[in-house]
């Protein structure tokens, strides 16, 4: 497909949801600028044609680089940006440790709230969106993931309204994917695993959600948005 | 009782370790500030900065909750803001709520629970906010860190019950403190705001059973409003709030 020179501004891009994102943002004709924590060679061999930036989001000069990096790609405003890069470990808090649970809030919270700010300024008349996570109501198995994505979300429903009319921010909180996260977080495979949804299919809906004007600041986006977003692009006429 | 307070230099902190001091409880305090004169025996003061990343205070306040627990009532009640646009506030300064209110009671709570210093029958009260309801446009990163200590909250409600722990969320509206006078708008009306006394008293009082605790009317009426239609909510407190505070940025 043609690009359509949008460009979009992707963290978390090497690895599950992110590069299922990655993946459909460039099928969409998206200038995809993806960062990750892996290095160049190590991507996956589907990682799809796109500037990709090595950075570890909990160094503290990762939002500067990846602003210093946009800057250079993007010469004008950047109309999407999409904070997607997040980690988290299934465990109860007596097994936790506090260097991995500052961890955890710098990768999933702060390091977003950061980069959100540095990227003010070239975000205008565009949208920005946060990726949270069911969890972020509470979660008895993962209280530090949960925390993170809590306070993501009352970040993106206070910045909402701070910025309405000049930047469109979007929280949008996915269930379950099958990206292996859970597994690597130390969550036990059990016949759920099998339930999980599909990072395309979840990839597909977030973009729609953000694309689209009209609908809450903040959503989630599990299994029954999922379903009936399908099945709406099948009736539409569109891939699924 | 054996308590632990935070913050309890002013506000709601200050309410609360007076209560405590005239019950005759045994109080052990965690403030940035300075143990004011004439304090009685039954107080132990612990000056220590909990924005604080270095790991000899944390093993210092480790080694307290060990020596000075379990304690039967734990009120984690310190906690700054940062009022203004969002990116007005220096990322330095949304770093330092995010730290004091979100990552040092998350810490706070895993050394009690490692150093098994929470008594069973007792109580863990995390000290939110009413933006947890309504939101908060204008304090991006305050809403954001009182948000994240509700969902920590709601995930170690079930597990320390099993303890004989029970956790619960004080939602406090706008209290007649000297923090909610620094970061009000400009001409706000103090007498509006709930007494830190009240709310103090209503901490003390509070069935175990009870997870979320809201002092006064105004603010139950807020919540529910809030849980009725979020949206909304965010909406007027953008109206009514941040078309104040956008003009005045405090930290």
């Amino acid at each position: 497909m043609k690009n359509s020179g949008k460009a979009c501004l992707l963290t978390g891009a090497s690895h599950g949801l992110g590069l299922a994102l990655a993946q459909e943002l460039v099928a969409r004709g998206y200038h995809v600028l993806g960062t990750g924590r892996r290095p160049l060679h190590e991507l996956p061999t589907d990682y799809p044609d796109c500037a990709y930036l090595q950075v570890d989001l909990t160094q503290a000069d990762a939002a500067a680089r990846i602003a210093e990096w946009t800057a250079q790609e993007v010469p004008g405003p950047l109309p999407l940006a999409i904070l997607n890069a997040g980690a988290g470990r299934y465990r109860p808090l007596s097994e936790e440790t506090a260097a991995e649970m500052a961890e955890v809030l710098q990768i999933n919270f702060d390091a977003n709230l950061h980069l959100t700010h540095m990227l003010h300024p070239k975000l205008q008349g565009g949208t920005l969106g946060l990726i949270g996570s069911v969890a972020h109501r509470g979660a008895a198995g993962m209280p530090v993931y949960a925390a993170s994505k809590g306070a993501l979300d009352g970040f993106g429903r206070a910045l909402a309204e701070e910025w309405r009319g000049t930047v469109r921010v979007r929280v949008l909180h996915p269930g379950p994917v099958a990206t292996g996260m859970s597994e690597r977080a130390g969550r036990p495979r059990d016949m759920m695993d099998s339930l999980f949804l599909s990072p395309r299919a979840v990839a597909m809906t977030l973009l729609d959600r953000l694309n689209t004007a009209r609908g809450a600041d903040r959503q989630v986006v599990s299994f029954a948005q999922v379903a009936r977003h399908m099945l709406w692009r099948k009736l539409a006429g569109g891939r699924a | 009782m054996n308590i632990l307070l935070t913050g309890a230099a002013s506000g709601l902190g200050a309410a609360l370790l007076h209560d405590c001091i005239a019950r005759g409880d045994s109080i052990t305090v965690i403030d940035v500030g300075e143990c004011p004169p004439d304090m009685p025996e039954t107080v132990t003061w612990l000056r220590h900065d909990l924005s604080a990343i270095d790991p000899v205070l944390w093993d210092e306040i480790s080694t307290a909750f060990a020596r000075h627990g379990p304690f039967d009532l734990a009120v984690l009640s310190a906690g700054i803001s940062a009022t203004g646009p969002f990116e007005a506030i220096s990322p330095q300064a949304h770093r330092q709520v995010s730290r004091v209110n979100l990552h040092a009671p998350m810490r706070l709570s895993l050394e009690l629970q490692q150093r098994n210093a929470l008594a069973a029958g007792g109580r863990l009260v995390f000290v939110a906010s009413l933006s947890c309801f309504t939101g908060y446009p204008g304090a991006a990163s305050y809403a954001a860190s009182k948000d994240g200590l509700a969902a920590f909250a709601r995930s170690l409600r079930k597990p320390m019950r099993r303890a004989g722990v029970a956790v619960q969320l004080l939602c406090p509206g706008p209290m007649d403190t000297p923090h909610a006078t620094r970061y009000a708008p400009k001409g706000a009306r103090a007498d509006r705001r709930i007494a830190p006394e009240k709310v103090a008293q209503m901490v003390l009082d509070a069935p175990r059973a009870r997870f979320v605790l809201l002092p006064g009317a105004g603010a139950k009426l807020a919540a529910m409003l809030g849980r009725l239609a979020p949206e909304l909510m965010t909406r007027i407190m953008g109206r009514v709030l941040f078309a104040k505070l956008k003009d005045q940025t405090m930290l």
